[in-house]
């Protein structure tokens, strides 16, 4: 079958099947705070999240890339663009914005204005250092590292801890060109 | 504006999470904790009329001297309690919906636990405001 | 204890509006994140009833918060004074609410005085998942039976619930049943109730069954803690 130009966030979210925001921000909130019970030490309960993070994202490309029609993208501008216009849209029913490239094109911000993960949710003191969408960096890292870009994933800005957006940083640390598994056949 | 309101709220487990002196009159230390005796002993009448009813807002349900005991209860049997002289019932009632509002955001915060006393400054000082406002 | 410390007054999240709940994420994003609680509890127990009973605390956690949003939003502030007026609302509003229709089917069970069942013929957290046969009877719907348990627990109903698979004949995949058993204190309270009333209406001295009902509230509250 011929490959469909990419589609956009709007139009793949309004096709696929969609539950209430609110299961899924409640149900986050209790992983979270299962988690803090659990490990008590918000460090651990950062990597937790990133770990789970990881889990969904490898998972996760195949829908993505199934779904949005992409074929290969040829460039990690490309790739953050499709993230933040398309990967955020269709899973989370928000869009999220790129900036801050560097000179080489290897390093740039995905902004997410609105964020369903923290509806209502406020640090008390004793959580100070916790990353409550430590998650999505997971996911984010997880899904690339599937199409053989290595990256670092950090939060340059986090609303929760007084910034008013959240903000993600995104490295590309090694591209491995050729092993591309959805390769199209020209 | 009322003279003295003593505002509490009373987890479903009778355990006090807030408790606030909102009245206009000046704040006296033993006062206060006269108020939220009285308030707390107006527990076990609340229950029994809390099941009377589907309505939150239960108006005046016990009286000392000249003030009055008046009560809403949530969903969750989380009971707002007001010990007022004040007898604007309507601004009571606002009062009582606007702070539940205000709890059910905290409730929704995930990592506020249930029952726990509510410490957020920022709710003390709405609340406080809405009790200029309508009482 | 982590969570119980002073909030620090970063975003006004007390300003913000609570949601119409119109909001919507993807189907699939719930079901990665469903099963990376699962699968998270699945590290920390060592066996079927432990792994249930994480699942049922976590879903309890999201019931007890639902019961007081949607009574507020849905409901127009009224609060549920009668079992079957409980039972509804859970089968009703949280259902249509958090699953997006209605539960199938609430049934009152047949054996016990105090039972009830809502049945689903595919529980939305049992739609991707398949259980390996060495877990025998677990079942992630104890997600879901938390949940209600959640509901039922704050609004003064206590109960025990949990979730079952129940093989219907001639299908592939057997239905889900969310089973509640109500605590001894909830029927006899109603029936309490019922004669207060009943008393009340004669201009007969409630005072004797009031004393009654009242320490049985009491002492149901107490077991409900």
């Amino acid at each position: 079958m011929a490959p469909v130009g990419p589609r956009s966030g709007d139009a793949i979210f309004s096709s696929i099947d969609r539950v209430n925001a609110e299961l899924f921000t409640l149900t986050y909130g209790a992983i979270v705070r299962q988690l803090l019970t659990d490990l008590e030490d918000v460090d651990e309960v950062n990597k937790q999240l990133d770990q789970m993070g990881y889990n969904i994202g490898i998972r996760l490309i195949d829908e993505f890339l199934a779904k949005s029609g992409v074929s290969r993208c040829v460039d990690f501008k490309e790739t953050a663009e499709m993230i933040a216009k398309v990967g955020f849209k269709m899973f989370l029913g928000v869009t999220a914005s790129v900036s801050s490239w560097d000179a080489d094109g290897t390093c740039c911000s995905i902004i997410l204005e609105d964020n369903p993960l923290v509806d209502f949710v406020e640090l008390p003191d004793t959580c100070q250092g916790l990353y409550y969408c430590n998650v999505l960096s997971g996911v984010i890292r997880g899904a690339l590292e599937m199409v053989s870009m290595k990256t670092e994933v950090t939060w340059t800005r986090d609303a929760l801890r007084g910034d008013d957006a959240y903000e993600l940083q995104v490295k590309l640390l090694k591209q491995v060109a050729e092993e591309y598994p959805y390769k199209d056949d020209e | 504006m009322a003279n003295t309101a003593c505002f509490m709220i009373v987890a479903r487990n009778d355990i006090p999470i807030y408790e606030a002196e909102v009245g206009s009159a000046a704040k006296r230390e033993d006062a206060a904790q006269l108020h939220q005796f009285i308030l707390h002993a107006a527990l076990d009448v609340v229950q029994d009329l809390a099941w009377t009813t589907s309505a939150m807002f239960l108006k005046s349900v016990d009286r000392f001297n000249d003030l009055v005991v008046s009560v809403y209860v949530t969903a969750g049997h989380t009971r707002l309690m007001l010990l007022h002289d004040s007898r604007n019932e309507d601004g009571i009632k606002s009062f009582f919906q606007e702070v539940h509002e205000l709890y059910i955001k905290i409730l929704l915060n995930p990592l506020y636990l249930p029952g726990s006393r509510i410490t957020s400054t920022h709710f003390d000082t709405k609340v406080r405001a809405l009790a200029r406002k309508y009482l | 204890m982590i969570g119980v410390g002073k909030m620090k007054q970063y975003s006004n999240v007390l300003d913000k509006p609570l949601s119409k709940g119109k909001q919507e994420v993807s189907l699939s994003a719930f079901a990665f994140l469903f099963s990376e609680l699962v699968q998270y509890n699945q590290t920390q127990v060592d066996n079927i009833a432990e792994l249930e009973r994480r699942l049922e605390d976590a879903g309890y956690a999201v019931g007890s918060r639902v019961l007081e949003l949607l009574c507020n939003r849905e409901k127009g502030n009224r609060r549920e004074t009668r079992l079957l007026g409980i039972l509804s609302f859970v089968h009703s509003t949280v259902w249509k609410v958090l699953f997006g229709k209605v539960a199938d089917s609430l049934e009152k069970g047949t054996e016990h005085e105090d039972e009830y069942m809502i049945s689903e013929k595919e529980l939305l957290v049992n739609r991707f998942i398949s259980i390996p046969k060495d877990m025998g009877t677990f079942n992630c719907g104890a997600f879901v039976a938390g949940i209600v348990k959640g509901v039922l627990d704050n609004a003064g109903f206590p109960a025990v619930v949990t979730a079952h698979f129940v093989p219907i004949e001639g299908q592939q995949r057997p239905r889900t049943t969310i089973l509640i058993k109500f605590a001894d204190e909830v029927s006899i309270s109603t029936s309490l109730y019922m004669t207060y009333l009943y008393l009340g209406k004669l201009n007969l001295s409630p005072v004797l069954p009031t004393s009654i009902h009242a320490q049985v509230l009491k002492r149901e509250a107490r077991l409900s803690q």
